[in-house]
């Protein structure tokens, strides 16, 4: 039981009160952590070992795979790695997936923040009819066709602005954050006002802070949406240079689509950043999806 | 207070924004800048066209598709090219086959390229023409592009000479205008052949449809494969089917029309023989595990010498060789009928095809690229560098799959899926000429007459609407 | 000020600070109006249209013909509605399954175990790697000549082609990947929904002699409807929109093609012999606009009722 309170974890505020429990529960609380961890560990295997395929395959020589593309690498060899390295550049299309997805986000977030805030308050005449436009919004056709003609005749076809300006509206983000601060007491609205403060003021000093959760849960939405956008990039972008990584991987793919080992390495070279920089941000990234996402 | 407040909210949005307009090119080399701009600068307008006549650096844009042999040799002809004409830089994007209409589509509208190459499935050119007993089908992409005068009529240019004129007329003539060049033709109805494994195990190359069948049970029964195919793309499948296809219906314009006449049924007589025989191709001479290679993938599993045949398209000698074989190989027609006199023509297509945009701002640049291209002893190299069979009438090819083809030539025919369109409202079990790749394991049809069935309703299905 | 309600509270001061709040809502709106509505409702313009997405090409009114097309013309009709049952299909399935699997992840999460934040990084992994690399992860898993996948079926003396095979168990390996790939986001919206339940409600049940599935049953259940809702929605309107995995997995394939795919594939020439056909495209992005907008009515009244149940 001591090894058990003695968890360092963030999300456990009631791990003590375990000790004071009678006997008969604990032993049936064991038995239920045993099963807990088979299943777990199922389902465990199925994401550790997709991995670890992916490392054994990239340490094979081409002719190896074809021979037994399963069976572990005899000769283990980091010469996919400095291929793959060579023919595609990774390092630009990772900065450009960082500079959409960073962009991006911040825009949308500061411009839906100054929407929901007076669309919750209902402080404009026809506030529900603009919530109800972006409730709407959640089940509007796919625009991608009049959305091209759009940024074409903008001239922002193959242009970072252009790739940028698609991803600067979420209506389930601006759903989120319109029913997250409803849940903030409306007589906050009113000291202020009689304090004197201004509308912006209060906006971002006060009603900010509050719905942090909520604007972090949104941020944390997006940027993963953008993230993993895979669609949007083949229509819009065509030099590689703006290429973020998905496009970038699957066009390494389809150019070099039967060498398996060299695209495990080049996924493993991907993956290494972001699974870094995810292990640092974890607390916040999975905080912040969950804070927001189940109030209001 | 207010104010200074919503300015700094401004400010920071700006600032955003310039981030995301600039950000990148910081990070990038000083060419990747400004290969970058030329797009934006184009859709301008202005800019560009002076910077292309008053002889600065000029960017030509071209696009062409992914295939190994081809891709190398247009890099080391670009290098070429800039060495020859100097202030042009080629930035050339390179794409999956498959997104190749997606790309020209979107670029062509947003003139953002110079030169493309047209492969648009299937890669052969202006092919599957509206005849005139098709009714109410859509127009080919190529017809789509033409009529929305985006590509740039080239008949009199002199480079257009160096190819022969069937050529020019058949594969990027519409309407009698000539709009590209075509690099060459491609046999796909034939089938890699590794003659030493034969050899090994007593076996001649079959010539008949009967000789195949036993050839396959010979080499299973010796433990090694009959054929394998890059199953898991689809269409190296049916691809692989069109010499069986042609030596079953050796008049294939004959068979389109049928078909669209009701003269032909897919559920009946030869037609009906003819997905049996799909059948036994794809269910029993591919060998298992087929549906998880892709077409490169299975030339390279091929290269390792322990399967008989593969059949595909004859560009993949070229990257067959790059496999370095330790074997001797040929290719012939697939011998899909049992009378071996209908086993002799090479069913292919006319393959890539270069055009020019209407609108490029440099129109010199890019004809004197496609002039290039056309140049004899270039076009000699490429015909060396990806087995391509010429469409120059002085140009040759030496390697071991022109050796192969090149006797074959004057038996060569346009393979079905150039010449077939499906009714508009057809189903898709009516391009049952795919039907190769619906059997079992790769789709759902266990045996030729309900394919054959399926197909022949989703046909009239079309037809009567 | 007309345009502001009478409830509106700041500043009468100066003008300024009362056309603040208008003049502030302004970009976010109108960005939504330019990116969102406004294209949505060209698409709808576009469907009765015959154009082709080409700049030059001419753009003619053929009122209801892609619609006719689309639902009624000879066997391609047929084709479509399959494809739509398919969506439908796969929606309900990735849906409740992911729904289900995040919350069992969750249960089994939110109790005092040892490697407790392994696991749940574990599987949050796939998010963050996006689409791409699940799919050649997956397509090497699968590989039907020698991959884990066949080893696993092997042993049980089973035997399958996976995503190159039979269009159904390609379609349903489809369907395991993204749940694969997005369970670990239903499964931390659950965890954070069981952390805000106040234990004290669990104790007081436990001394009237409540058992797990009681304390499961009238506790967690109704208490975590807010995250119950939030998933819920997630998952339709995701799993309804979500095509990019059929795209990387098995491209576009007989027998599994989706709407929104459908949609890609018809509009910018994908396929076997592509022609351009943006109007055609955007009539069949109305039918999937159609079909989300009455499952997610149907998924929003539910929420709403349930939210009135239990939340009061």
């Amino acid at each position: 039981m001591t090894q058990t309170t003695r968890m360092s974890e963030d999300l456990n505020p009631e791990a003590p009160r375990a000790l004071a429990e009678p006997k008969s529960v604990t032993v049936r609380s064991r038995q239920l952590k045993i099963l807990s961890y088979i299943v777990l560990s199922i389902f465990a295997v199925f994401y550790i070992w997709p991995l670890y395929m992916l490392i054994n395959t990239s340490l094979k020589s081409f002719t190896d795979y074809l021979r037994d593309p399963a069976g572990v690498a005899t000769e283990p060899s980091l010469a996919n790695f400095t291929e793959a390295w060579e023919l595609a550049n990774f390092p630009q299309y990772m900065t450009n997936s960082a500079i959409y997805t960073a962009s991006a986000t911040i825009i949308f977030v500061l411009t839906s923040l100054f929407v929901a805030f007076p669309i919750a308050r209902g402080y404009f005449r026809g506030s529900g009819a603009i919530l109800t436009m972006y409730v709407v919004a959640l089940f509007l056709p796919p625009a991608l066709i009049p959305q091209f003609q759009l940024i074409l005749n903008l001239g922002l076809y193959n242009t970072r602005i252009g790739f940028i300006l698609l991803f600067l509206i979420n209506p389930i983000g601006m759903i989120i954050l319109v029913n997250y601060i409803k849940s903030i007491p409306k007589e906050l609205d009113e000291s202020a006002a009689v304090d004197g403060a201004s509308y912006i003021t209060f906006v971002t000093r006060i009603i900010f802070p509050l719905i942090r959760p909520a604007v972090a849960t949104v941020t944390v939405l997006h940027a993963i949406g953008i993230w993993n956008e895979l669609i949007l990039p083949t229509i819009y972008l065509t030099n590689e240079d703006y290429f973020p990584i998905t496009r970038g991987l699957i066009v390494f793919e389809g150019v070099y689509g039967s060498n398996w080992p060299g695209i495990a390495a080049a996924v493993l070279m991907l993956m290494l950043p972001i699974l870094i920089l995810f292990m640092f941000l974890q607390r916040y990234i999975i905080g912040g999806l969950t804070a927001g996402a189940v109030k209001g | 207070m207010t104010s200074k407040r919503s300015l700094w909210m401004t400010l920071l949005v700006v600032f955003a924004l310039v981030v995301a307009a600039c950000g990148g090119g910081d990070d990038g080399a000083t060419e990747t800048t400004a290969g970058g701009d030329s797009p934006a600068t184009t859709s301008g307008g202005g800019d560009t066209d002076t910077g292309g006549s008053g002889g600065d650096d000029v960017t030509l844009r071209v696009l062409i598709h992914q295939n190994p042999a081809f891709t190398e040799y247009m890099e080391a002809f670009n290098a070429d090219f800039e060495a020859a004409n100097p202030g042009v830089t080629v930035d050339m994007s390179i794409v999956a086959p498959g997104d190749m209409a997606t790309s020209i589509q979107t670029r062509l509208s947003a003139n953002d390229v110079d030169v493309i190459d047209y492969c648009v499935a299937p890669c052969a050119g202006f092919s599957n023409a509206i005849q005139p007993y098709m009714t109410g089908v859509d127009k080919p992409a190529w017809q789509q592009l033409i009529e929305a005068n985006l590509i740039m009529d080239l008949t009199d240019e002199p480079f257009i000479q160096n190819f022969d004129e069937a050529t020019v007329r058949d594969a990027v003539s519409f309407d009698g205008k000539v709009y590209g060049i075509n690099m060459g033709r491609n046999a796909l109805g034939g089938m890699f052949v590794n003659q030493t494994l034969l050899a090994d195990v007593g076996l001649d190359i079959p010539a008949t449809w009967n000789e195949l069948v036993a050839a396959c049970e010979t080499l299973e029964g010796e433990g090694f494969a009959c054929m394998t195919q890059g199953g898991g793309d689809t269409w190296p499948i049916f691809v692989g089917s069109f010499g069986l296809l042609g030596a079953e219906f050796p008049d294939q314009e004959a068979l389109s029309e049928g078909l669209w006449t009701g003269e032909i049924k897919w559920n009946e007589g030869e037609a009906l023989a003819l997905i049996e025989k799909f059948r036994v191709y794809a269910t029993e001479m591919l060998e298992p595990g087929v549906t998880g290679l892709g077409h490169d993938e299975a030339t390279a599993r091929y290269a390792a010498g322990d399967v008989a045949f593969l059949p595909t398209g004859s560009w993949q000698g070229a990257n067959l060789d790059g496999f370095e074989p330790e074997f001797d190989w040929t290719y012939i027609p697939f011998p899909g009928s049992d009378d071996s006199a209908d086993n002799q023509y090479l069913f292919g297509k006319y393959d890539l095809s270069f055009l020019i945009a209407e609108d490029t701002p440099q129109p010199d640049v890019a004809k004197a690229y496609l002039a290039a291209l056309s140049d004899a002893d270039n076009y000699q190299a490429f015909v060396d560098a990806t087995g391509f069979i010429p469409t120059q009438p002085a140009a040759t090819l030496d390697s071991t799959i022109g050796e192969a083809v090149s006797p074959l030539l004057d038996n060569y025919r346009n393979a079905f899926e150039q010449i077939w369109v499906a009714p508009t409202g057809a189903g898709q079990w009516a391009n049952a000429w795919q039907g190769a790749a619906w059997f079992a394991p790769f789709n759902e049809f266990e045996d030729a007459q309900s394919l054959a069935d399926a197909a022949q309703a989703d046909l009239e299905a079309g037809l009567s609407g | 000020m007309a345009i502001m309600n009478k409830n509106y509270l700041f500043g009468s001061s100066s003008k300024w600070t009362r056309y603040a709040p208008v003049m502030l809502l302004v970009p976010g709106v109108f960005l939504y109006i330019m990116i969102a509505l406004g294209p949505s409702l060209a698409t709808t313009v576009y469907s009765f249209t015959d154009a082709s997405g080409l700049r030059g090409a001419p753009v003619n009114w053929i009122g209801l013909d892609n619609y006719d097309e689309f639902l009624f013309q000879g066997a391609v009709s047929r084709d479509n509605i399959d494809a739509t049952l398919r969506t439908l299909r796969f929606s309900v399935l990735v849906t409740f399954i992911q729904f289900t699997l995040g919350l069992i992840l969750a249960l089994l999460l939110n109790q005092k175990l040892r490697g407790r934040t392994f696991f749940r990084t574990l599987f949050f992994i796939p998010v963050i790697l996006g689409v791409v690399i699940q799919g050649l992860m997956w397509k090497l898993f699968l590989q039907p000549r020698g991959g884990p996948m066949a080893s696993i079926f092997e042993t049980f003396g089973l035997q399958s082609e996976f995503l190159g095979g039979l269009p159904g168990p390609a379609f349903n390996w489809v369907i395991v990947v993204q749940i694969w790939a997005n369970v670990g986001v239903t499964m931390v919206i659950f965890l954070a929904g069981m952390q805000t339940i106040n234990t004290d409600l669990y104790e007081a049940a436990r001394i009237d002699g409540a058992g797990g599935w009681e304390l499961f049953r009238s506790i967690t259940w109704p208490q975590l409807t807010p995250a119950i809702n939030t998933n819920f929605l997630l998952n339709i309107v995701g799993s309804l929109q979500a095509w990019q995995l059929f795209l990387v997995l098995l491209g576009y394939k007989p027998g599994t093609q989706v709407l929104g795919y459908l949609v890609f594939a018809e509009g910018f020439g994908q396929g076997d012999s592509p022609s351009f056909r943006q109007g055609f495209a955007a009539a069949a992005s109305i039918v999937l606009f159609l079909l989300v907008l009455v499952i997610g009515f149907v998924a929003n009244k539910y929420v709403n009722w349930r939210e009135e149940r239990y939340m009061g």
